[in-house]
């Protein structure tokens, strides 16, 4: 059940190909820098979209992203790994954790589930805090510039892991996996009945969200070269990983692109204008997403859509 | 074995534990009569202790006496939020209702950094220093009003929950809330009550937090955190329960404190390692809970 | 041998018995159906074949197989497909969706997606809901919602179908067709065990019937013998036959 692509959405798809690897070169520091930003965020929401498929509402995501962005720096102090190296190796640590963390969780419904993954986020904040002989505590770890302070490469880098985020939300999309995370998420009692195991899916789901959340924290940790655990661990990253997809269309892949593209638009906007809590604009988006436009910018623009 | 030591961070413990219960009875409630957990109930103790540090700031008010006028504003703030956010969600799937006061705390806390700074703030009063000796154990006062604050608002909760008329159909709702409608309790009103309420009970034990921690945008996080952990410890959307895991949670955290190396840096994870341990083994918390 | 074989089946909630030490046999090809006043333990009984619950005491071998212990899907993948009291749709799925979902994964061995997919409309095209593959569930009458339920219990291609009360809020003219497509689905070789309170429905179409009361099973033959059974009169009406002078029929 492949899609077959029409015509003008291959000839966009390549024209938005070519103009992407085209950017760096048109773009001045500032706006591939805030490219940058975007695509890291886009990752993080397409990743988060990916594990609430199943039905599994994750307001921890910061912990893997955390855990991907020491496992890299830490990598990088102890044995000199390169960051490219490192960032993957932050990918697969995450996923660990997430395989164990998922395995544990399988039972918990809706909110129990959310609470917990708070919990194992704010868990891993005082764990770092309080040891800091191991990871540097408070202070913080730094590396050097990734790539030299080259932010083509970076910008080259980070798209490539957006890419393949994307074909794998497609791909999940494309086969069964889809049939599977969508009737878990709708009924997991009568998917169980109906011959789906719930367990290898709802696992599968956390540790193909978490490879690409722990890879992005390892990229944030080299890209910004200085990583404290307030920050990596701190709650305003989980709830930037829900409020982009959500606002933009939960389960579809433009969803949270688009959701992430108009957020940080505005987030941009705010932080020059306000200098803490800019993040305000995620909790009144939530509001207003839940309260009137349940399916996002994405359903939204169907609706309308439909009525011409 | 040093018992002066023992009683102390049984005392200590004792005392917060108070405090938490404080601050977790007015999320019980609504869990309990509506079947919401309020993700923003941690912000409105922070508006509270705000309140609180402001009135003391600018108006001179002792921090214990604007209780009332904490939980008083809260109580109308609550009002306003249950009215136009959550009465429109009462039946949404519960992701909805997670997401919709997730985003009332997100905003709210932010709202807080823009107006007040994220510095932390202080209340301090003419008795700040002032301990109290009780055979062995060192009391600070400002503790132990606090507790005895803490106490006489579980008491005067409830009472109102058995003697009076609204309180009475809260618990009736909180059973069953079609056989409450169907004997002529109007179901609306008593939610929006018990939410204003909550509200209240949140803004007054903002006042109790101001005095004994620092104010800052993030503290109704931190302790909204905690309220969590007692939920799932005692019960979830019952008043008992609660009190049970305020207990539980106040000593666990005053021992670790005393008697770990580093103990009170390791104690502020206490309540998240409890969340976790006891979710996992027993998914619906440790005493379960009616709305399962 | 048949093919379910249920022994000393016992299931205890909180100190209380809702099925206790239940004996019984399923052939192929037969249709039983499972009665008994409310709350004698039918839906226990169905949750624990489907392993919904598991059995405190007990055996249940499908085919030969021992199905205790099993989660829900390996049950599923053995050959037990049901359909719920309470209709439960996906709702965010088609009809077609939902049918097509339980062809992907309820299925041993597993047949590929376009294999799925034909099947999955030849199956609701069968059970009467041709036009509309690409309906969702809230849009549509109880009885098609049944039917949805129907055709995705039967896309897992069970050998035994349990069906829990699916007569129940049908119109004649609609019980009527789903009497039909039980008589066509035994025709075609099915095994089905169902729960039902229309007592004319019973009576009509099962080879046997099986009685249910308080967690123990009271009666099992033919719905002759099970009508003038005077325990199974007793049980539903809660009085000594000679009292009230009245049978089941």
């Amino acid at each position: 059940m492949i899609h077959s692509f029409s015509r003008a959405k291959v000839i966009f798809l390549i024209l938005l190909a070519v103009f992407l690897l085209w950017y760096p070169k048109l773009a001045d520091p500032y706006f591939l820098h805030l490219t940058v930003t975007a695509f890291l965020a886009m990752i993080l929401a397409s990743s988060w979209d990916i594990l609430a498929r199943t039905g599994q509402v994750s307001v921890g995501q910061a912990g893997l992203f955390g855990i991907g962005a020491y496992t890299a720096a830490l990598l990088y102090k102890w044995i000199h790994l390169s960051p490219v190296l490192g960032m993957f190796s932050g990918g697969i640590i995450a996923v660990m954790v997430a395989a164990f963390l998922g395995t544990l969780t399988l039972r918990l419904r809706g909110i129990y589930f959310s609470i917990t993954t708070i919990a194992f986020a704010e868990a891993l904040s005082v764990i770092w805090l309080m040891t800091p002989d191991f990871a540097g505590g408070a202070m913080g770890l730094s590396t050097p510039p990734l790539f030299g302070g080259n932010r083509e490469q970076a910008y080259y880098l980070i798209l490539a892991l957006l890419a393949l985020v994307i074909l794998t939300v497609w791909l999940i999309q494309a086969t069964r996996l889809n049939f599977a995370f969508t009737a878990i998420r709708e009924n997991e009692e009568v998917a169980n009945v109906i011959g789906i195991n719930p367990t290898r899916y709802k696992v599968l789901a956390f540790m193909i969200s978490a490879f690409f959340t722990g890879f992005a924290g390892g990229f944030y940790s080299h890209y910004n070269t200085y990583i404290i655990p307030y920050e990596v661990f701190g709650l305003g990253i989980s709830i930037a990983c829900l409020v982009m997809p959500i606002f933009g269309g939960l389960y579809t892949i433009a969803g949270p692109i688009i959701g992430t593209i108009v957020i940080k638009a505005i987030e941009e906007y705010l932080r020059v204008t306000v200098s803490y809590g800019h993040q305000i604009a995620y909790g009144l988006i939530l509001v207003v997403v839940v309260l009137f436009m349940p399916e996002g910018l994405v359903g939204l623009w169907k609706k309308t859509i439909l009525r011409r | 074995m040093d018992w002066a030591s023992f009683f102390q961070s049984f005392a200590n413990g004792l005392l917060i534990a108070g405090l938490y219960a404080a601050v977790t009875l007015g999320l019980t409630l609504v869990l309990g009569v509506m079947g919401i957990v309020n993700f923003a109930h941690g912000e409105m103790v922070m508006l509270g202790a705000y309140n609180t540090f402001w009135l003391c700031t600018l108006l001179k008010v002792d921090p214990l006496a604007s209780i009332a006028a904490s939980g008083l504003l809260l109580f109308f703030v609550g009002l306003f939020i249950y009215r136009f956010t959550i009465r429109p969600i009462l039946t949404d799937p519960p992701l909805n209702q997670l997401l919709l006061t997730l985003g009332i705390s997100i905003f709210l806390q932010n709202l807080a950094m823009i107006l007040w700074k994220t510095d932390s703030r202080s209340v301090i009063t003419s008795y700040s220093g002032m301990s109290l000796h009780l055979g062995l154990v060192h009391v600070g006062l400002t503790r132990l009003l606090t507790f005895l604050i803490a106490v006489g608002l579980t008491i005067v909760l409830v009472l109102f929950l058995y003697k009076a008329r609204s309180g009475r159909a809260m618990r009736a709702v909180s059973e069953n809330n079609t056989a409450s409608w169907l004997i002529g309790i109007n179901v609306q009103r008593t939610y929006l009550l018990a939410f204003g309420v909550a509200a209240g009970l949140a803004g007054a034990s903002g006042a109790l937090v101001s005095t004994i921690m620092y104010t800052y945008p993030m503290v109704g996080f931190k302790i909204g955190l905690k309220a969590f952990c007692i939920l799932v410890l005692g019960g979830l959307g019952n008043i008992p329960g609660a009190l049970l895991g305020s207990l539980i949670l106040g000593l666990t955290e005053s021992f670790v404190g005393t008697y770990v190396p580093e103990g009170s840096g390791w104690a502020e994870g206490i309540s998240f390692i409890l969340i976790m341990i006891i979710l996992i083994i027993k998914p619906t918390g440790l005493v379960g809970t009616r709305r399962e | 041998m048949a093919l379910l074989h249920v022994n000393h089946l016992t299931k205890h909630f909180g100190g209380l018995a809702a099925v206790q030490n239940v004996n019984f046999e399923i052939g192929r090809g037969e249709i039983v159906s499972l009665i008994g006043p409310n709350g004698a333990g039918k839906t226990t009984i169905f949750n624990l074949l489907s392993g919904i619950y598991s059995p405190d005491k007990g055996e249940i071998r499908l085919d030969g197989e021992d199905l205790v212990g099993r989660k829900p899907f390996e049950i599923c993948h053995r050959g037990i497909g049901r359909t719920f009291q309470i209709m439960q749709p996906f709702p965010h799925m088609t009809v077609f969706e939902n049918v097509a979902t339980s062809g992907l994964f309820g299925r041993r061995p597993r047949v590929s997606m376009d294999r799925v997919g034909e099947e999955a409309i030849e199956l609701c095209r069968w059970v009467g809901l041709g036009d509309k593959l690409k309906a969702y569930p809230r849009n549509l009458t109880v009885a098609d919602q049944k039917k949805i339920e129907i055709a995705r219990a039967l896309a897992v291609k069970p050998k035994l179908l349990l069906l829990d009360e699916v007569m129940s809020g049908l119109t004649p003219a609609e019980t009527a067709e789903a009497i039909k497509l039980i008589r066509q689905l035994q025709e075609r070789g099915m095994t089905i065990f169902l729960i039902e309170h229309v007592m004319k429905v019973v009576m009509g179409i099962s080879d046997r019937v099986i009685v249910l009361h308080h967690g123990e099973k009271i009666a099992d033959g033919t719905s002759d013998m099970v009508a003038n059974d005077q325990g199974v009169i007793e049980a539903y009406l809660g009085e000594p036959m000679e009292e009230t002078g009245e049978s089941l029929c």
